[in-house]
């Protein structure tokens, strides 16, 4: 299945919501330490035009002057893309623009990492990003400024989410040990989610259940639960080496989960059955930090790593398989 | 694209497919949210009353919340916890890795890698990595990383001298806020860097030695075992090539010329004497196993 190679060390990947085979690819070099940073626009080729020849090709690379963390497509315009940069900024891309057109626009009020950024796919019009100065803050397109800032976090936040099913809510972790929901018309969060024993890195929605949340943490572990019933998960995951970097609930099945970790494999989930891992991609060879499923086809998962590599493949095939 | 286009551009909607989720109900029943609002997000927020326009943040986070669990967190990532642990041994990432961005949690856990001379992947960037969480040894167990796998060998041994030469580098992270923009290394920080170089330097030539001295050892221990084996054989040419040249060796346990007598004693010991041609014995006694001696 088609491979990618970048310059430097991925951290996340995100299939576009309009284009099949669009791919955002956020990188940082130096592993995301020191140094600069790129985000990639790349096209899955139909068909290659001779085996061998590459099967994913660039179609835009934006650089930033530090490493970007993380990475989401606008829901509202297929061309529009955000990034979070580890200065702090949130940068706006439009790929039909040239680079030198880029970005198009520069949010800067975080003063630490911002680690992750989700647009809302209900409404559409606004998007998140959490940073490591303990805050969350909701951005607008038509506002220069943010719109409200969310501080309960006690220490980084990792992750945040939204809803997929209810355009005021959203989900976030944090290093603090909570998972904390929050309704963006009220003024403090919803509820308090104290998770795990140790620092949360990655939240997800299930998409066929509103109430169902699933976060995941250094404790290694990845625990599903109710929102309304928060004393005990529904489900304990267990199964990676390391801490567990992100994890993405599957856009077309109920019970599916796509998880990442620092034990460099990618693990697919199904967490109500008895067996709850369903597979296991260990084709990175440097820790996999970035993951994503495909709305548009189904069973099309991109993960990437700081191996550099961004691979793209059919779920139950082999990643590393050339066409 | 002007900020006009932009507001045009939340409109557009048209073309993005619906979620395969939009088109199932939802299973969970009654939710606990409250239900949702109609109209733009500005306007949702901006209604509820919560909106704060540009809030700033500030960088020290003092953070009295109410609802904060009362649990100790770990030392921020950026934070520069790390000046005397975690091995930097490699040469090739040694002042990113010491710049203390990520160089605070892993705490002892990098300095038990070995770095040392190993190249690339020394100690320090796993150990320390980003995540690697103050539950202690969430990474830093395993050795994944550590000697065995990139340093073949070379680096296990010479761990050591990377280590504690981090902290020189605490404050050189660019995105340090607090210390921009960076001054040039004080004189320590240059003393130390020397230091670092010298003591790689040396760890590289007592390696060579190592192994020079390994290769000698193996060299001439092949050479005594050769000899050890031949040596009988040596030893019996040598003797018929003295002879040929008439020179004699008196075999240590010839005995005492002359008319022998049963029971006497026999010469003192060590007696290996070179002597001319004799008239008693003459070539009888050359083979020296005294049977023909004693006649």
């Amino acid at each position: 299945m088609p491979v990618f190679k970048a310059p430097f060390s991925g951290y996340s990947v995100r299939f576009s919501p309009f284009h099949e085979g669009r791919l955002l690819v956020a990188t940082s070099q130096n592993f995301g330490i020191l140094g600069n940073g790129r985000v990639h626009v790349l096209d899955l080729l139909p068909s290659p035009a001779a085996p061998g020849a590459p099967a994913i090709a660039e179609v835009a690379a934006f650089d930033t002057a530090d490493g970007v963390y993380d990475c989401c497509w606008s829901e509202s315009h297929d061309s529009l893309a955000v990034s979070g940069v580890a200065d702090g900024s949130l940068k706006l891309w439009d790929v039909s623009l040239p680079s030198s057109a880029n970005p198009v626009r520069s949010f800067r009020e975080h003063s630490r990492e911002a680690h992750a950024v989700d647009w809302n796919p209900v409404r559409r019009d606004s998007f998140l990003s959490a940073s490591w100065d303990d805050s969350l803050k909701l951005w607008t397109l038509d506002r220069p400024a943010s719109l409200r800032t969310f501080r309960e976090h006690s220490y980084c936040v990792y992750a945040v989410s939204w809803s997929p099913r209810h355009g005021d809510v959203f989900a976030s972790a944090s290093g603090d040990r909570t998972a904390r929901l929050w309704d963006v018309r009220e003024p403090t969060s919803t509820l308090v989610l104290p998770a795990h024993e140790h620092e949360i890195l990655s939240c997800d929605w299930n998409k066929y259940d509103e109430c169902c949340l699933a976060t995941a943490s250094v404790d290694k572990l990845i625990r599903v639960w109710d929102i309304r019933s928060p004393r005990a998960p529904l489900a304990n995951l267990a199964g990676h080496g390391y801490a567990v970097r992100r994890i993405r609930f599957s856009p077309h099945r109920e019970s599916i989960l796509l998880s990442c970790s620092y034990d460099m494999t990618v693990c697919m989930w199904d967490y109500r059955s008895e067996d709850a891992l369903i597979a296991r991609y260990d084709h990175h060879t440097e820790f996999a930090v970035g993951i994503d499923m495909s709305v548009l086809v189904e069973g099309l998962i991109a993960s990437t790593g700081w191996d550099e590599l961004v691979y793209v493949w059919q779920h139950g095939t082999d990643p590393r398989a050339m066409p | 694209m002007s900020y006009k286009f932009i507001s045009q551009a939340v409109c557009f909607f048209a073309g993005l497919p619906p979620k395969p989720w939009e088109r199932a109900g939802n299973s969970s029943g009654p939710t606990p949210f409250k239900p949702p609002s109609s109209g733009s997000t500005s306007d949702v927020v901006e209604a509820s009353g919560t909106a704060k326009p540009g809030e700033a943040v500030p960088t020290t986070n003092v953070t009295a919340n109410s609802n904060t669990l009362a649990r100790p967190v770990p030392p921020r990532p950026w934070q520069s916890y790390g000046t005397s642990y975690g091995g930097y041994g490699s040469n090739m990432y040694n002042s990113s890795y010491g710049s203390g961005t990520y160089g605070s949690y892993g705490g002892g856990l990098g300095g038990s890698y070995g770095g040392g001379l190993g190249g690339s992947y020394g100690s320090g960037l796993y150990g320390n990595s980003m995540y690697s969480g103050y539950g202690g040894g969430m990474y830093g167990s395993s050795g994944m990383y550590g000697g065995g796998m990139y340093n073949s060998g070379l680096g296990g041994p010479m761990g050591g001298y990377g280590m504690g030469m981090g902290g020189p580098y605490g404050n050189q992270d660019p995105n340090n806020p607090y210390g921009q923009p960076s001054s040039p290394p004080s004189f320590w920080m240059s003393f130390l860097r020397v230091m670092h170089g010298v003591v790689n330097f040396f760890g590289r030539i007592s390696i060579l030695i190592d192994q020079n001295t390994q290769a000698f050892h193996l060299f001439m221990t092949a050479l005594l075992q050769l000899f050890d084996r031949s040596g009988m054989l040596y030893g019996e040419l040598a003797r018929f090539v003295l002879r040929l040249l008439g020179i004699r060796t008196k075999p240590r346990k010839q005995q005492q010329p002359g008319p022998g007598v049963p029971g006497e004693l026999p010469a003192p010991s060590g007696q290996h004497v070179l002597e001319g041609p004799k008239a008693a014995g003459g070539w009888d006694s050359v083979w020296g196993d005294g049977a023909k001696g004693s006649n």
